[in-house]
């Protein structure tokens, strides 16, 4: 069983919500959305985003012969290549309206999306927005940005300060919308019971560090309170960007008396 | 104030505050203006207040200083003014902040609205390992003398008896979210925030409990300098920023 929750925030310095979040827990998918581009074209960049990547599932979804686009990956299950096809279709979709519409010339948008179908969990994605894994306690980041900075660092051509410190924070080497053709990214991990997945825009991650997030995810066992607290904690710390955490948790199934236990242990723990 | 801009191509490296102290540029790192860079002699030049006016001296270096061009021995400056040493660029700017702001700040944006998600266009992408390579073997700046913010404990139960603060947000409590972890059963759960804001200082505010500084209790959150004590729910914190 899945249990999510999500935020998203403006911040305390931008004036528009340019991030963008969709969850269908019916077919196990969720979106996360951080778009690019002067006046509104950011905001349209994001929804298309997020739109087309959840109708391209829906669609393969209630019809399995629905045409991929891109390569498909062997080694990868069936619905990591159809998610990473998605993304490519949504790539495409703000290509063309930022091609048709001159107000939308140079719009782009990040994309990271996660899929629980059966034992597996897909992840996709293409710029700077991120996913994490919390399993026993430790947070992993199952992403790795492409930005500029990111980039120089994995080359070794930054240091870790250096890239802490780098005024060239926000420029990325990948995003949908700029080119006919997006490179997309894919993983699969096991699912396993207790896993909290974190989907988030650089809103949250330039504020806080993970050892924070990493506390706040152990300490709140609602999805919806931690991505409420990620969201907070981050305005506290700057709110320099629009900010926005999906928190997904993949709950065991009731199991009688052990849920008692684990809720009695849960005191035990307050207690002492 | 006037503020030197350290710039390689269109990076904008340091920024730096001139005062009544001298700024030197060289290669070594005991300059305040250190650039790790072969074409620049270990004590190259030095920029200096003088009756009101700003000097730039050549220390007689190999590759020479240049402002606007032209290669200098010893010069006046102004704003608007463009020194070159090696590839590295150095501009003379108007500032209105106050002496007493940190001097150090690490890459600040250059323009308001370079917070702006951008992306590389293809062409850019193509020449990126490129720059990199090139800013990689030749900038390599000395680490900026930044002051480290540290919390040290001088009264009360916490985990740590002082804290380095390097996240942008530092909570002060028994919250699993917090940095400084108060113990005791009736330690709050935020008793404070410290946060870091853009001009890289510190700011102590609210949370669950309201702070004093120095014994004065906070209203709005206060920048804090060396040497505050913060007082949080019977908990005493020295501020310091330790080189």
């Amino acid at each position: 069983m899945i249990k999510f929750g999500a935020r998203s925030d403006t911040g305390r310095v931008r004036e528009n919500n340019e991030d963008r979040y969709g969850a269908t827990p019916e077919i196990g998918l969720f979106v996360l959305s951080d778009g690019m581009g002067g006046m509104a074209s950011g905001e349209v960049a994001s929804r298309l985003a997020v739109d087309a990547i959840i109708e391209h599932c829906r669609t393969a979804a209630a019809n399995s012969s629905l045409p991929f686009l891109g390569d498909r990956r062997e080694g990868l299950s069936e619905a990591t290549n159809r998610l990473g096809s998605a993304i490519r279709v949504a790539n495409r979709a703000i290509y063309h309206r930022a091609h048709e519409d001159s107000e939308h010339q140079g719009m782009g948008a990040t994309a990271v999306a996660v899929r629980f179908a059966g034992d597996r969990v897909s992840i996709a994605h293409a710029g700077d927005s991120r996913a994490y894994l919390l399993r026993g306690g430790k947070l992993e980041q199952l992403t790795s940005d492409h930005s500029f900075v990111a980039e120089s660092l994995r080359r070794g051509m930054m240091t870790a300060q250096e890239a802490a410190e780098s005024k060239l924070q926000n420029v990325l080497l990948r995003a949908l919308g700029i080119e006919p053709d997006v490179e997309v990214d894919l993983r699969e991990e096991i699912a396993s019971d207790g896993d909290v997945f974190l989907l988030c825009s650089d809103g949250l991650t330039r504020e806080l560090s993970d050892a924070q997030i990493t506390a706040i995810l152990n300490d709140s066992g609602d999805p919806r309170e931690a991505a409420g607290r990620l969201v907070e904690f981050a305005n506290q710390a700057g709110g320099g960007d629009n900010i926005t955490a999906i928190v997904i948790r993949n709950v065991a199934k009731p199991k009688g008396a052990f849920s008692v236990f684990s809720c009695l242990g849960r005191w035990f723990m307050i207690l002492s | 104030m006037r503020k030197l801009v350290l710039k390689f191509e269109d990076a904008v490296l340091k920024e730096l505050l001139v005062g009544q102290k001298e700024v030197s540029i060289g290669r070594s790192p005991d300059n305040a203006i250190a650039i790790d860079n072969p074409a620049i002699s270990h004590y190259h030049a030095r920029v200096f207040q003088e009756n009101d006016r700003l000097m730039l001296e050549d220390f007689g270096s190999l590759n020479g200083t240049f402002v606007n061009g032209q290669r200098v021995k010893m010069v006046a400056l102004k704003p608007g003014d463009s020194i070159a040493v090696g590839k590295h660029t150095i501009l003379v700017m108007e500032s209105n902040e106050v002496e007493g702001s940190p001097v150090w700040r690490a890459d600040r944006p250059a323009a308001p609205k370079i917070n702006e998600t951008v992306m590389l266009d293809t062409k850019e992408r193509r020449e990126f390992l490129q720059q990199v390579a090139a800013v990689g073997e030749s900038a390599q700046v000395a680490p900026a003398r930044l002051k480290v913010a540290t919390l040290v404990v001088r009264k009360g139960r916490t985990d740590q008896r002082e804290y380095t603060l390097s996240d942008k947000l530092t909570v002060v409590g028994k919250s699993a979210m917090a940095t400084v972890k108060l113990k005791g059963w009736f330690a709050p759960k935020a008793a404070a925030q410290i946060t870091r804001r853009d001009d890289n200082c510190y700011y102590i505010g609210a949370a669950d409990h309201v702070p004093s500084v120095n014994g004065q209790p906070i209203g709005q959150p206060r920048k804090l300098f060396s040497g505050d004590i913060i007082e949080v729910s019977g908990t005493e914190l020295e501020f310091l920023y330790r080189d």
